[in-house]
């Protein structure tokens, strides 16, 4: 099996190639059938690997292939290998096996579509660019996967590019993201010249006998590292190009949010879980980031009516319980949060596109409304992706991974009380907005006629997501319940186990507390959002709370803030330097060059006598050197 | 010497005969076709030959030649340039209505000149293979004599040929004159008690004219400009490939006989001969709008690259020298072999305005010639970037810095007018396209697909060096 | 101390200042008298001067006559048949010493001389009439 490793994303690569070549001369169905073909491929191979690992692992814990051997200079190996061990494994599952239902929705989604192959061969190019992140056995490869995301994200925000605004929220997830980017090579070249070696086993191993735990260097290796996830994943600060990156088609924000991109930091720290094991307070700052984060985009997201931005800073806030899982050591759970969120992420989205798609590109909620008998498909599966969210007990997957979460936040060697209490908030407030959503798009009346209804093509991914939705959660028990820990057996192959404090409450309180806390929140958003809440109209006379509610509605004024303290200044100073010194060096080595080139041209004249006034001339030079030294 | 040394001679006395039997085909008035191919089979049977004598190898045929692993690279190097020089040239001189018969016997005379000097490892030897070089090289240059700048082109040569022959005979005689031997060994045998000797380095300083002339190093430059583009276009390919590698090879080799890196002066000479090689190279080629000339410059400068390469003295140096000669002659050959495939038998496919928006009206042979500029300008996945790149990595082992900066400094001067040249061929299509010649089409394919391959194995090497480098190595082992 | 070292060594550069001396002394000795010359003789410009000099007799015509291109081919031919010739010498000399061997060497290079000739024969070089 291992020698078909390459496969899993050189068909992606292969699909990218021929639509991106021959694409305008391909039929509809030819460019459907390659584009979603090649995913489909790739996850069917996965699903064979991952069988076949868990039947039998191999003995060094990876899967690894080398593919290329580029050259080797004094230590600098420049290979192109791929590793692959339970961590990739569990990515790479939900990166094809996603990606390839998210294709298949998109064959129908886009069938209309003027440009069908270019949006087909960069969702190719996407999904093999995040394979190559998550594959990759050294960190210039890993690099050079995260490029390639965040170029492809470029690509497919601004996919609708005639738009003004699509290509303003393209260049804002480049930029911003690119921040992100910036921080992480410069510590992956700090990690370069300590460790002296980018294969990731390597700096694993060595890392531990380099550095002792706290040091200055690792910290802020980690910390750069931090940041370079944090630009990926939308984190605090770095979190507000993930609203505007709605711009795309609604497959290709299921891709980014579910499958792809975002949870490419995620991968970074646990990847990389050695380095900022040895730092504790980057786990520190990797926790509080992701507990604020999830408590910020939660209240954001509460008061959103675009339904896709409400579900972009639901991924925020979910992304930060991944962060907050990992700042505290619980490596497993915020893997296991991964997982569980990828399914029920890629059907909110998906559902969301079909609900947006009939109600011809209607985006608001309130617009919406009364949906639930013209489209019961959606409707369900739309119904149980925002159960996972709110993390309905027992029943969902979100519960059983925001559930370990959160009694991790309190009692994992890194937790803290008001970590946990960040998270309960999130958990309250993740509940209300669920409700919230369900109830304004599907219940009350309708507001807008919908167009025809989503086909099949789009209908079936839904329910078998809608599917792993609900199951997912079955392989990973809350360990005071069941006894079923498939999931994490598996991963702490790889990543550490977590270590728990002493002298704490059983288990059993803490959810019970997150039990009760999200039933509360699906109650308070029932009271509120069903049918005509006269506490809601109160609310809505209250300039107070109004003020509130815009201030969470523009995402706290962060972009207001980064215009005022970064934008702006930028803008003047270019105003200043519009003739750009800086320029005047090149243009000074261009001007030197011409000049020299009419000086030496000169000497081109032709003429015999004087071409053999050159080799006298030489002769001298060497003999005048001669006598001088 | 008995029979058995002749044996590793094999591929040579081959090559020499190439030229003997081709006089024979033209005096039994023999086609043109017939030449070319029994040419291209003797220059076959001089590879197979050489694959033959692998394992005799290193062996020494006293007191002229020394057969070993470097000589049979070098040597291997400049017959698979011949036999695609050949190729180009056969459509070429078909297309005109010279008798392009006599062509040959000078084109494997020069090669043999090329091969000799590989081999030579003593004065006598030397001279005679540059000599056979350059003598047929005159003849070669100016073998379209009715065309312009033909003869023109020829008469420089010979005249700046003579002189720095002349050169080279005076520094060989002072250095004898010290050393009492021209044998390289028997001169590095004398080394401790003359190498200070005024006369000695004044003997070496001398014969860097000569080659400092055959490799158009600064300042000895200045023909090369008006030599290639006055040449019929594969003897241009000649000159800048097999004529070069030869001159280097014997350098190569006298430097490592007699450790000439040692001498801080003439470190001193070679670096300041790279810098401005470099420098002047690039500089002149910066307006330039003769592709034929553009290539000479270009050709300055890559010398100059070479030579920092050279500077070292060390194995990682001679590797990367080698790796860089390859890289170097695959780039130009395709280069030159597009030229002659648009050239027409009035015009010579030299000025760029020919070129303006080729890429429309001729792609395979656009997209080859951009392929081998980028390899020029050393852009990343062609084997010119690696060569580049291995030129600087021996550099930096011995920490040359100064001829360094400047290599890295000129490249970026560089990129501006190979890129030039590609945004020419991207440009909007003024003239109108060139009659398809189809007079000879197996010639023409063939030609066709030898440019193919050769950009393909820029591409390969850039890709993949790990091959050739590991030839380079294991030839070079054998010593 | 200094004259030993530097003067009177022969190794160091400063041992060929006399013959930088004698440079200058030639060179300046040809200057010297071609300036000399220069002022010191007396001159005479008459058209007589001019005139080619024939021995005494009267010129007739333009000695740049054409010469048949095939005379110099011949000439050329010839020296270098004649210089080829030459090697002979040394071979006659050496006859008994080099025995088969030599005898061999020399019959390849005759050999090789035979295939020029034939060539040239064959183009026609040393046909007189086309």
């Amino acid at each position: 099996m291992q020698q078909y490793l390459y496969l899993i994303p050189a068909l992606p690569l292969a699909g990218f190639l021929v639509l991106s070549l021959a694409g305008r001369y391909l039929s509809r169905n030819f460019i459907a059938g390659i584009g979603a073909g090649s995913i489909c491929i790739s996850a069917l191979i996965t699903i064979l690997l991952s069988a076949r690992f868990l039947q039998s692992p191999p003995e060094t814990g990876a899967y690894t292939q080398v593919l290329w051997h580029w050259f080797s200079v004094e230590g600098l190996v420049s290979n192109i290998s791929l590793r692959v061990d339970s961590l990739s494994l569990v990515f790479i599952c939900i990166i094809t096996f996603i990606g390839a239902l998210i294709h298949i929705y998109s064959i129908a989604f886009m069938r209309e579509d003027r440009d069908y192959a270019r949006f087909f061969a960069s969702m190719n190019l996407f999904v093999c660019a995040m394979l190559m992140l998550v594959m990759a056995d050294n960190l210039v490869l890993l690099y050079l996967g995260w490029e390639g995301v965040g170029l492809c994200s470029y690509l497919l925000i601004g996919f609708w590019y005639e738009t003004p605004g699509n290509y303003r929220a393209a260049n804002k997830a480049f930029v911003i993201t690119r921040i992100g980017d910036t921080a992480m090579i410069i510590g992956l070249f700090l990690l370069f010249k300590e460790l002296g070696t980018l294969y990731i086993p390597d700096v694993l191993a060595r890392a531990t006998q380099h550095f002792s735990s706290g040091a200055d260097g690792v910290t802020l290796i980690a910390i750069l590292l931090l940041c370079g996830g944090m630009g990926k994943s939308a984190q605090l600060p770095l979190q507000t190009w993930l609203p505007d990156a709605m711009a795309g088609p609604s497959p290709v924000s299921a891709l980014i949010h579910a499958a792809t991109m975002v949870t490419a930091g995620v991968y970074l720290i646990a990847r990389m879980h050695t380095i900022f094991e040895l730092s504790p307070v980057a786990m520190q700052i990797t926790a509080i980031v992701g507990a604020v984060t999830l408590f910020v985009a939660g209240c954001s997201a509460m008061v959103q009516t675009d339904i896709k931005r409400i579900l972009a800073y639901s991924t925020i806030s979910q992304i930060g319980y991944m962060f907050l899982a990992l700042g505290v050591g619980a490596w497993s759970a915020g893997i296991f949060h991964f997982f569980t969120h990828a399914f029920f992420k890629a059907l909110l989205f998906l559902a969301a596109g079909a609900v947006i798609e009939t109600l011809h590109h209607e985006h608001n909620i309130f617009k919406m409304g009364g949906l639930r008998k013209t489209m019961p498909v959606i409707f369900w599966t739309f119904t149980i992706g925002a159960a996972a969210l709110a993390a309905l007990p027992l029943v969902t997957a979100g519960f059983f991974s925001k559930d370990q979460i959160l009694w991790y936040a309190w009692s994992a060697g890194g937790g803290h009380p008001v970590l946990w209490a960040l998270a309960l908030a999130g958990a309250f407030i993740t509940a209300l907005y669920s409700t919230r959503l369900i109830l304004v798009v599907f219940w009350g009346e309708m507001k807008t006629t919908p167009g025809h209804l989503p086909s099949r093509v789009m209908t079936v991914p839904l329910v078998i997501l809608a599917f792993f939705s609900v199951a997912a959660g079955w392989i990973e028990w809350p360990h005071n319940i069941l006894h079923v820990d498939l999931f994490s057996e598996e991963v702490q192959h790889v990543l550490p186990a977590t270590v728990l404090k002493e002298g704490l409450p059983a288990e059993i309180v803490f959810q019970l507390i997150a039990v009760v806390v999200s039933l509360i929140g699906i109650y308070s958003g029932y009271s509120l959002y069903y049918g005509q809440s006269p506490l809601l109209q109160q609310w809505k006379q209250s300039p107070t709370v109004m003020s509130v509610r815009d201030f969470f509605f523009s995402g706290w004024r962060f972009d207001q803030l980064y215009d005022a303290l970064i934008v702006r200044p930028f803008l003047f100073i270019t105003r200043i330097n519009k003739s750009d010194i800086s320029d005047k060096l090149y243009t000074a080595i261009a001007n030197v060059s011409m000049l020299l080139n009419r000086q030496f041209s000169v000497t081109q004249n032709g003429s015999l006598r004087w071409y053999v006034t050159g080799v006298l001339i030489g002769i001298l030079f060497i003999i005048t050197l001669q006598l001088l030294l | 010497m008995n029979e058995l040394q002749l044996i590793p001679l094999l591929p040579f006395i081959i090559l020499a005969m190439a030229s003997v039997v081709t006089i024979l085909l033209i005096a039994f008035r023999l086609s043109h076709t017939v030449i070319q191919v029994t040419g291209f089979l003797m220059m076959c049977l001089v590879v197979f030959a050489t694959w033959y004598v692998r394992d005799t190898l290193p062996e020494e045929v006293p007191p002229l030649f020394i057969v070993d692993g470097q000589a049979a690279l070098f040597t291997g190097v400049i017959i698979f340039c011949v036999l695609v020089i050949g190729l180009f040239s056969y459509i070429y001189f078909e297309e005109r209505e010279e008798n392009p018969k006599e062509y040959y016997i000078l084109l494997f005379l020069a090669t043999l000149g090329a091969a000799i000097l590989t081999i030579s490892q003593h004065f006598i030897s030397l001279f005679i293979g540059l000599e056979l070089l350059s003598v047929s090289l005159y003849a070669l240059i100016a073998y379209l004599r009715n065309r312009n700048n033909a003869v023109e082109a020829g008469m420089k040569y010979l005249v700046l040929a003579a002189l720095s022959s002349a050169f080279l005979l005076f520094g060989m005689a002072l250095i004898y004159m010290e050393a009492g031997s021209m044998k390289f060994s028997g001169i590095a045998e004398k080394l401790p008690q003359v190498s200070s000797s005024p006369l000695f380095l004044m003997g070496l300083g001398t014969i860097v004219v000569a080659i400092g002339f055959k490799l158009a190093l600064v300042p000895f430059h200045l023909w090369a400009a008006d030599v290639y583009q006055g040449s019929p276009t594969p003897v241009t390919a000649f000159i800048a490939t097999i004529s070069k590698i030869g001159t280097f090879a014997v350098l190569l080799r006298f430097a490592q006989t007699i450790h000439l890196q040692q001498y801080p002066l003439i470190i001193a000479i070679f670096s300041v001969i790279a810098i401005s090689s470099m420098i002047v190279g690039n500089i002149l080629a910066l307006r330039q709008q003769n592709l034929k000339r553009l290539l000479a410059y270009s050709s300055i400068a890559h010398f100059g690259y070479l030579l920092v390469a050279f500077l070292p003295g060390n194995e990682a140096g001679t590797e990367a020298a080698a790796f860089y000669l390859i890289a170097y002659s695959i780039t130009l050959l395709s280069a030159f072999g597009v030229i002659t495939l648009l050239s027409s038998r009035e015009h010579e496919a030299e000025t760029l305005d020919i070129y303006t928006g080729l890429i429309w009206r001729r792609p395979v042979v656009a997209t080859i010639l951009a392929i081998s500029l980028f390899s020029l300008a050393g852009i990343p996945l062609t084997a010119g970037f690696l060569a580049k790149f291995f030129v600087l990595s021996a550099g930096v082992q011995q920490a040359v810095w100064l001829p360094l900066a400047v290599l890295i400094l000129t490249s970026v001067i560089g990129l501006y007018y190979y890129l030039r040249v590609i945004n020419t061929l991207f440009g909007t299509s003024g003239t109108a396209d060139v009659m398809q010649k189809t007079v000879h089409p197996f010639f023409h394919v063939s030609t066709y697909i030898t440019l193919v391959v050769l950009a393909g194995m820029l591409f390969w090497i850039g890709v993949f060096p790990g091959l050739v480098l590991q030839g380079i190595r294991l030839f070079l082992l054998l010593h | 101390m200094f004259t030993d070292t530097v003067l009177l060594s022969a190794t160091t550069p400063f041992s060929y200042f006399p013959i930088v001396l004698q440079l200058c002394a030639a060179l300046g000795f040809v200057g010297l008298t071609m300036f000399a010359t220069h002022f010191l003789g007396p001159k005479r410009k008459t058209s007589d001067k001019l005139v080619t000099f024939e021995s005494g007799i009267e010129q007739k015509g333009n000695a740049r006559q054409p010469v048949a291109i095939k005379y110099f081919l011949t000439a050329i031919l010839f020296v270098l048949f004649d210089v080829e010739v030459i090697f002979f010498y040394p071979y006659a000399v050496n006859f008994r010493e080099l025995g088969w061997d030599g005898f061999l060497a020399m019959l390849l290079f005759v050999a090789f001389f035979l295939g020029g000739f034939f060539y040239i024969l064959k183009k026609g070089a040393l046909k007189w009439e086309d």
